[in-house]
């Protein structure tokens, strides 16, 4: 009976989950390429055999983790501070709310061409900037460095607006009276944040590490458009090799099998994070 | 003592507290009852410090608490709802404020074990507040307000959230552990039974002001206005429009049986064991009547009151009108 009432939201995980999962597991034993004639020629395990021995691959998978990991830190820290401060009273704090998810409101794509444009040289706005400076053309998006900078700037740009409403419906489910409470028991306001906001406020942080750990570590389009993978595929991140491998070098056998090792890394991390969390503790349920 | 001078507190344009005089002696508790919504918690906020008035002053043992800042007035504070920390165990609960306040860990473990013991939670005391009852939590919030060793004790309606059976449970040992020490008391509620059986005075508040102040015995004998008269006393006093100008409040307990009374019809009965009331459609209107338990009735019945049991009331305003 429970199971039947479950049966329509299974059907559909299955049919947008479950089954493309099992295709790319099929695609990845298969050769299917232009040599092929694009018809899928079993191969056994050479595309796995090919992919542990891909610099390229394993390259954009510590590029891609180190993006995630200093964006999702950095829009975290941001996100918290936003919170707070949007969640004492003040006036003019409707409007600053609605403004500060206009950035998550745009589309990437869109988003990432304007930061394009702010950074290209030499007709870009911080170029015109630099003249005045004096410091001749600073070449942002061509120097790996600095072009790495800027995509993770744009990724905080873009989302900490999304991870700060997370955290400010977390800190709208603290009970106004635990303050109260506290400031009897002789705690200043700064110590609150401490002992009572923080500990209180992780699950939610948590939830959005893992929300947004995924989805950054599943980076596409803001690389595409912001760098396309460049300046010599400093940038390239897992997913943008697997669509490269597909659309460019029409080899889908081994996109499909670069795909799902992203998303086996991807998930065996999460776990191994998750199990860590669960021994510190710091995920005890608290229902206020 | 507390000294409460003309406190008034506004939101916005409106007034939610207004003109609050009021002294609680050393050991004295005094009730605030009054309907849901009258200024109750906000009276205890200011006196806390977690709310700032807009006019009049709050005064400690003589001295002036207006500029101590909350976290420095020693005031305990029990919450309606409790306001126990739900990511901490009850020790921890307990632990948190001594921590904060710096009492040594020897000595903090030694306070916590004690009032443990007080409030008879030894077994509860590394549960967290979400797995204990109604009642336990009430007795961990009790328990922190002890440790907090303060100068005055607020409490917002802490049995609001237990059941009846628990409330008459608890009054006793609520009595035992705040209201026998030395301090001050205020106790909000808006259970008239439960003001009577616990405090020294209560203070009747009615739109923010306080509608009359006295013991129990007062405000049951000589009700200031119609509003008290009706808030105080169960079952509810009759209030019988007499004309324009007067309207005569009778006491249920007060109406006896009389050969020569007025006639009444029976409308319907509750029976309560000791004693049985009467819901009366009598010449005069609806006059409800308490009598003994086991007497049997037959209409038609005929009642009466001594004058001197009327409470008399101007009909307008609602005042008590001199004897
Ligand atoms: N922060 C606030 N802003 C505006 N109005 C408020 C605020 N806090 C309380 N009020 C109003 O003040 C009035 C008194 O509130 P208060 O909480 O003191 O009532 P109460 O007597 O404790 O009621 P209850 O018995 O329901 O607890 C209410 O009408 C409430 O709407
Ligand atoms: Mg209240």
């Amino acid at each position: 009976m429970n199971l039947l009432l479950l049966l329509p939201a299974l059907l559909m995980i299955g049919l947008v989950f479950v089954w493309p999962m099992i295709r790319y597991g099929w695609l990845s034993f298969h050769a299917n390429s232009v040599l092929t004639g694009l018809n899928p020629v079993p191969n056994g395990g050479a595309n796995w055999i090919r992919l542990l021995d891909d610099q390229r691959f394993w390259q954009d998978a510590l590029q891609t983790t180190r993006f995630a990991g200093v964006s999702v830190g950095l829009e975290l820290l941001l996100a918290l501070a936003i919170a707070l401060l949007l969640d004492q009273r003040w006036r003019g704090r409707g409007v600053v709310r609605a403004l500060a998810l206009l950035p998550w409101a745009l589309p990437t794509t869109m988003m990432a061409l304007g930061w394009r444009w702010i950074f290209n040289t030499p007709y870009g706005p911080l170029e015109r900037l630099n003249e005045f400076v004096g410091l001749g053309p600073l070449n942002l998006l061509s120097t790996p460095m600095w072009t790495w900078l800027v995509t993770v700037v744009a990724d905080v740009w873009k989302t900490t607006p999304f991870i700060a409403l997370l955290l400010l419906a977390g800190l709208q489910t603290i009970p106004k009276d635990l303050y109260s409470a506290f400031r009897l028991e002789g705690g200043r306001p700064i110590q609150a944040l401490r002992c009572i906001t923080l500990p209180l406020l992780m699950p939610y942080v948590l939830i959005a590490l893992l929300f947004r750990g995924a989805q950054a570590f599943g980076v596409f389009d803001l690389i595409q458009v912001l760098t396309g993978g460049g300046p010599a595929g400093s940038t390239e991140s897992v997913a943008l090799y697997a669509y490269l491998n597909a659309m460019r070098f029409l080899d889908f056998g081994y996109s499909a099998t670069a795909m799902l090792a992203g998303f086996l890394l991807l998930t065996s991390a999460m776990l191994i994070l998750a199990m860590l969390l669960r021994l510190s503790g710091l995920m005890k349920p608290v229902q206020p | 003592m507390l000294h409460l001078n003309g406190l008034g507190k506004r939101f916005g344009e409106q007034w939610i507290l207004r003109d609050l005089n009021m002294q609680v002696d050393e050991g004295e508790c005094v009730a605030l009852l009054g309907t849901s919504g009258c200024g109750k918690s906000t009276a205890l906020r200011l006196i806390a410090g977690l709310d700032r008035q807009d006019e009049g002053s709050i005064e400690l043992d003589g001295e002036p608490l207006d500029s101590i800042p909350a976290e420095r007035r020693r005031i305990a504070m029990v919450f309606q709802s409790y306001a126990l920390f739900p990511h901490l165990s009850v020790r921890e609960n307990l632990n948190l404020g001594l921590k904060i306040r710096g009492v040594s860990p020897a000595q903090r473990q030694q306070r916590i074990e004690t009032v443990l013991d007080t409030v008879r939670l030894r077994e509860m005391a590394d549960r967290r507040p979400q797995q204990l009852s109604g009642g336990q939590r009430q007795r961990v919030a009790l328990a922190r307000a002890l440790l907090r060793d303060p100068r005055v004790y607020l409490l917002d309606e802490p049995m609001s959230n237990l059941d009846a059976q628990l409330r008459d449970d608890l009054r006793p040992e609520l009595r035992q552990l705040i209201l026998q020490g030395t301090q001050p008391v205020l106790y909000v509620t808006h259970d008239q039974q439960e003001a009577m059986a616990l405090a020294n005075r209560i203070a009747v508040l009615k739109d923010g002001r306080i509608e009359q102040i006295g013991t129990p015995e007062e405000l049951y004998k000589t009700p200031a206005s119609q509003f008290v008269a009706s808030f105080i006393g169960r079952p509810q006093i009759n209030l019988l429009p007499v004309d324009k100008q007067l309207t005569i409040g009778i006491r249920p307990e007060d109406v006896g049986f009389d050969p020569e009374g007025m006639p009444c019809r029976l409308i319907s009965r509750e029976w309560q064991g000791a004693s049985q009331l009467l819901l009366l459609d009598s010449p005069r209107g609806a006059l409800r009547m308490l009598c003994a338990g086991d007497l049997s009735l037959s209409e038609p019945l005929h009642v009466s009151w001594l004058t001197s049991a009327e409470h008399r009331f101007d009909a307008g305003s609602g005042h008590r009108l001199a004897e």
